[in-house]
């Protein structure tokens, strides 16, 4: 059996991604489908944030991911250079 | 036609579908609620993709099983190679 820890951390992502998935698809898709004077539209962000937010999020973690790979490679380059 | 090859004609065509229905000229466009939900599309697909892995990495993260055979096997292979090294004069 995995940890409890790990039960919990891995248990703990799949309800996150479910509900991300879920609220994500009723913003997309079901929601050009109810009339605009529902009381569910209260919930939701404007329509251009449903692009905006995935795309900005996405640039970050590309972000993060070269600053992190820069950082290992400077960090890599220090040691070479002390063992010469 | 390699894997690769597959996938990029699959998603030619998935793309060029897409593109033919958004960019239509008024006169050929799908009714509006329809147009709204498919003009985002590849948005959504990516993060349903996204979402889709996050959840296969907890689950197995969650369900990983301990495997003991293959550790007390593990622990038998570092105790003999220990035993070999330090016959052969390697201090440890």
């Amino acid at each position: 059996m995995a940890t409890a820890t790990d039960q919990l951390v891995g248990f703990g992502l799949v309800a996150f991604s479910l509900v991300l998935f879920v609220y994500y698809t009723l913003w997309i898709i079901v929601l050009p489908f109810i009339d605009s004077d529902h009381g569910i539209h209260r919930y939701f962000l404007p329509r251009e944030y449903a692009v905006i937010i995935p795309v900005a999020a996405g640039l970050l973690l590309l972000l993060f991911i070269g600053v992190f790979i820069m950082f290992v490679m400077w960090k890599s380059r220090k040691h070479a250079k002390k063992s010469d | 036609m390699t894997k690769l090859g597959q996938w990029l004609c699959g998603l030619a065509v998935l793309g060029s579908a897409w593109a033919a229905l958004a960019l239509a000229p008024p006169g050929l466009q799908p009714p509006a609620p329809l147009r709204q939900a498919l003009l985002p599309l590849p948005v959504y697909l990516l993060v349903a993709f996204g979402c889709y892995s996050l959840a296969t990495v907890g689950y197995r993260l969650a369900t990983f099983n301990d495997c003991e055979e293959a550790a007390a096997e593990l622990q038998e292979h570092i105790r003999a190679a220990r035993a070999d090294l330090r016959r052969r004069g390697l201090r440890l």
